[in-house]
């Protein structure tokens, strides 16, 4: 007995122990210690970050994968190549890199532009890319000044193409002018004819700063290469260009333990520094977080407890159909619950890392939302089975937990999720209560609907129907809708105040106003039906469903309508997701309001019917 | 009470009447949200939520087809007030439901006052400069100066109002007056033709154009080409007439009685009692990037009625409030040098607050009192 009260733990310890497994530092790979070159603090894109975070987000906008695999040419052998090593080779092996497949290119056009075959691979190397630059740079200079919500397919392609060639390019040349020697031979010739024209290439040319600020220098003076070597050249010599050319060198040359020592020199010079700029400290949690990937973990566990209560529910009904004891019900239920918990513990956890690195509130942008949606949501779905049991709870907690992970999965592909937050948005105090109480409101909708859906299929798939269950699942909807209302309303209102704030109007009409309205308005319609009776189980639940369209249209709708203050950008292959999921809440909303018997067998019908009446 | 009336009464009251114009209202936001792709922000919002009916071209006639947001308001004001007093029932069980509802009275009151008061205008000035003036950008006015005095500029405006009633308008303490023969909040101008004949202008810039209205612009993004075509009298003879529009930077002058006068036709402008002087201007990005990080305006608040004197620091949601009026950061320009203030006047801007308590206390005390008997109600289920 004591066992079985036991399950829910040691299901949710084993989950969390095979995620520490998976979040450890990584071995040397060939024997270079890549974890103490992801370390290395650089300055890109206006903060602070290990070396390794860079890696992974260029890599992610570049190629859209954090790894991939290649066939190394001097073994033959093929393997998978992470962000760092990708990144090192860009830097110090040109003529590797320019090899490997890491330009995704999807549109036809743009492939029939460059005189590509279209095959099945959709990868390609700088080296296959090379001779049709020019092309490629043509044809986005005429597609540049055409505004990006009005360009068509083929100029959005080219143009993104050209982007992130040009990211790559800035790459090659941020440490050394590629192609050439390397750093110690160019900070060994500053005197030499076309030295400063390559200082200064480098200087404009460079994707990130890797030297910090030298002592009696403001916090954000970081150096790039180019500016250093300039310095250099008047007398004032930085001590991080030689040991950024002798990792160069090693790395050139494959000596993992000159590699090693020069890693380490870097992070000392950094090191020295660290009192004065804060943001030196913090890099090491923020490579332990990229290494771990909180919310893809989170993903899997939550896919597993779901698979685990799936089984449970199978298991009841078959003890159902045979009458037999509930063995297997009382094992796999709570430990898909232990399950659910770990889930949560581990989507917390990088909730709360994502927090402290920036050192702001959880939601500061579209990914940040959907990472926060899903906890909201898992969040009151656990409470939920604590109040109820019966395993609903973690059945709509994980699914939508789950499902917003993978939403916000596939929104990392502009790169840092980190980024700074532009001056009108940057308020801590607005951003921890508009955005995040806005937030929480969009959980509470999903959450319902999910809750929904769960009484739509089992009013179809249970072999028999308690109502007791049904009255369960009825007020669970209720009670969730009551939460959404209230955060919903709070939320926009908040965001009414914080515009008047910024802007000197309440209401504007905004879409993005507009949107959050709608939820508000649609809850408050499904309540109003739900006290005047209009509206019994059946339509509620069906109006709970269509809530998830009006949040997830609120959501992410209003950012493809690319008009209004609060747009982020178009993206198009979102708009067929966004698409897809609404037809399929419409699917549910049909099959809500198909009769029970629809499935059954004709000769079967008049029994039930008998039955039930 | 009669049957029929009792009947209306009843339908008023209904919670109904409540859910169809929460609908209808969810159309409508919809409706506006989708052609602001079309119509600019301002146009929609004209069209679907400040106007009482949603109007359409059939054949020759405008037919009202759907109720505007305006309408829908009115409504639910009326039915949410209505329904209160019917079901009239002051007990603590219903104090939560009372709150949220007079809240929402509150946020309804204040969304009609901000849609019939709300004034927009803009403020622009360089650091070192002093204004005491600012403009509104969706109004013009005809502005005829007197410039003799070179310390002093004497200001005569004439109201787009007054403009578009046209007729001979009187400029009060001058010997001047004006009689409008066209007025066009937008307008194309053209050399005349055969097709386009000249508007009948002699004198200034606009010699020899011919106008062409056109439909106002409703895009945010775009801004009206004003015009009027005026002839200035004095004493009943005429000096000329004169082209005068928002799109004619150059100024365009004339002399009368050994003054020197200015003829122009710009955004309206409203003098404030108080000057503003912008003392700095910052603006910061984050290291090696675009990113605006902030931006703040130093002001200097001069008063000479109440002898105020002070500093006041404008940021990104800091507004200076003063004298019924917010001061917001909206832009800048010139290399950091020049400042845009958006300055607000809306009698309603602390209803939403108001609202926003009431029914957020509302909605918490309502569902408290909600769940506290659910939890009471009900059986432990099995575990």
């Amino acid at each position: 007995m004591n066992a079985k009260r036991l399950l829910p733990w040691i299901a949710g310890a084993l989950a969390l122990v095979g995620a520490l497994v998976a979040a450890a530092p990584r071995q040397p790979v060939r024997g270079f210690d890549l974890e103490a070159f992801g370390l290395l603090p650089v300055l890109e894109g206006g903060r602070v970050k290990p070396i390794d975070s860079l890696a992974r987000n260029s890599l992610l906008l570049i190629r859209g994968t954090q790894s991939f695999r290649f066939e190394d040419p001097s073994t033959g052998a093929k393997r998978t190549v992470g962000a760092d090593e990708w990144l090192l080779d860009v830097l110090f092996r040109p003529e590797l890199a320019n090899g490997q497949p890491v330009f995704r290119i999807d549109d036809t056009e743009v492939l029939g532009l460059i005189g590509l075959p279209q095959t099945s691979n959709r990868y390609f190397s700088w080296n296959t890319l090379a001779p049709h630059l020019a092309e490629i740079q043509r044809q986005a200079e005429i597609a540049e000044p055409i505004d990006a919500k009005q360009r068509n397919r083929f100029q959005a392609a080219i143009v993104n193409l050209y982007d992130r060639a040009w990211i790559y390019y800035r790459l090659q040349n941020t440490l050394q002018v590629a192609g050439s020697p390397g750093l110690l031979v160019e900070s060994a010739s500053a005197g030499a004819p076309g030295a400063s024209q390559r200082h200064s290439m480098l200087a404009s040319l460079a994707h990130f700063r890797p030297l910090p600020p030298p002592e009696g220098r403001g916090a954000d003076a970081w150096r790039n290469v180019g500016e250093a070597l300039r310095a250099a050249a008047a007398g004032e010599v930085d001590p991080g260009l030689a040991a950024w050319g002798r990792l160069g060198v090693s790395w050139a040359a494959q000596d993992p333990a000159s590699f090693g020592r020069a890693a380490a020199e870097i992070q000392a010079i950094a090191d020295a520094q660290a009192h004065r700029v804060e943001a030196i400290g913090q890099t090491r949690h923020e490579l332990a977080f990229n290494r771990a990937q909180p919310f893809y973990l989170g993903m899997v566990i939550y896919v597993l407890a779901l698979l685990v209560l799936f089984g449970s529910w199978l298991a009841d009904s078959r003890k159902a159909a045979a009458s037999e004891g509930r063995g297997w019900l009382d094992v796999l239920r709570p430990a898909a619950y232990g399950l659910l918990l770990a889930g949560v513990l581990v989507h917390s956890l990088g909730l709360l890392s994502r927090m402290v690195l920036q050192d702001r509130p959880p939601v500061t942008n579209l990914y940040s939302s959907a990472v926060f949606v899903g906890w909201g949501a898992v969040l009151l779905g656990a409470f939920l089975e604590r109040r109820y049991r019966r395993g609903f709870g973690t059945a709509v907690a994980a699914a939508t937990g789950f499902a917003s992970l993978l939403v916000a999965h596939h929104l990392t592909g502009d790169g840092d999720t980190m980024e700074m937050m532009r001056a009108v948005l940057d308020s801590n105090f607005w951003l921890a209560t508009h955005v995040v109480t806005i937030t929480i409101g969009y959980s509470g909708m999903f959450l319902a609907g999910a809750i929904a859906i769960v009484w739509v299929i089992r009013e179809h798939v249970a072999p028999r129907l308690d109502p007791a269950t049904t009255k369960i699942l009825s007020s669970m909807v209720y009670g969730v809708l009551a939460f959404a209302l209230f955060f919903s309303f709070l939320g926009t209102v908040l965001g009414g105040i914080w515009a008047d704030q910024s802007w000197g109007r309440f209401w504007g009409w905004d879409p993005k106003e507009n949107g959050a309205l709608l939820i508000v308005l649609w809850c408050a319609i499904i309540l109003h039906a739900r006290w005047g009776g209009y509206a019994r189980t059946r339509g509620i639940m069906a109006m709970a469903i269509f809530g998830s369209v009006i949040t997830s249209l609120s959501w992410f709708g209003v950012n493809m309508l690319g008009v209004g203050l609060h747009s982020y950008g178009f993206m198009d292959k979102a708009f067929f997701a966004l698409a897809g999921f609404c037809a399929s809440q419409m699917a549910f909303i049909g099959l809500a309001y198909l009769p029970r018997q629809f499935w059954k067998p004709a000769a079967r019908r008049g029994g039930e019917a008998a039955q039930e009446g | 009470m009669n049957h029929a009336s009792q009947k209306a009464w009843e339908a008023i009251t209904s919670l109904w009447l409540t859910i169809a114009c929460l609908a209808v209202l969810m159309v409508l936001v919809v409706a506006c949200t989708l052609a602001q792709v079309r119509l600019g922000l301002l146009g929609a919002v004209n069209v679907y939520m400040r106007s009482w009916f949603f109007w359409m071209d059939l054949g020759a006639f405008r037919v009202p087809i759907f109720p505007g947001g305006a309408l829908v308001g009115l409504v639910l004001l009326v039915n949410l007030v209505a329904a209160q007093l019917r079901r009239i029932e002051l007990s603590w069980k219903k104090a939560g439901i009372w709150t949220v509802h007079v809240g929402l009275v509150v946020l309804f009151v204040g969304e009609f006052v901000t849609g019939g008061w709300q004034v927009d205008a803009r403020l622009a000035f360089e650091e070192g400069e002093t204004v005491d003036w600012i403009q509104i950008d969706r109004e013009v006015e005809l502005a005829l100066v007197d410039g003799t005095d070179p310390a002093f500029d004497d200001v005569h405006g004439v109201s787009e109002t007054a403009l578009a009633r046209g007729g001979t308008v009187p400029i009060p303490g001058t010997p001047l007056s004006v009689r409008v023969k066209q007025f066009h909040r937008n307008a194309q101008f053209l050399r005349s033709s055969p097709i386009d004949p000249p508007a009948g202008v002699d004198r200034g810039a606009g010699v020899g154009v011919a106008i062409r209205p056109l439909a106002p612009v409703t895009s945010d993004d775009f801004m009206d080409r004003s015009a009027a075509v005026v002839e200035v009298l004095a004493g009943g003879q005429g000096l000329g007439t004169w082209l005068a529009s928002n799109a004619i930077e150059a100024p365009q002058t004339f002399e009368h009685e050994g003054r020197s006068w200015s003829l122009a036709l710009r955004p309206r402008r409203e003098y404030l009692p108080y000057s503003l002087t912008l003392k700095d201007f910052t603006h910061d990005v984050y290291p090696g990037t675009r990113i605006p990080k902030n931006f703040s305006s130093l002001v200097r608040l001069e008063n000479r009625k109440t002898g105020e004197d002070r500093e006041v620091l404008i940021y990104m949601n800091q507004p200076l409030r003063y004298d019924g009026k917010a001061f917001f950061q909206a832009s800048f320009g010139k290399d950091d040098t020049l400042s845009i203030l958006q300055v607000v006047e809306n009698p309603g801007w602390l209803l939403p607050y108001v609202s926003t308590v009431l029914v957020t206390l509302g909605l918490l005390v309502h569902f408290a009192i909600v769940f506290r008997r659910g939890a009471r109600r009900a059986v432990p289920q099995e575990s």
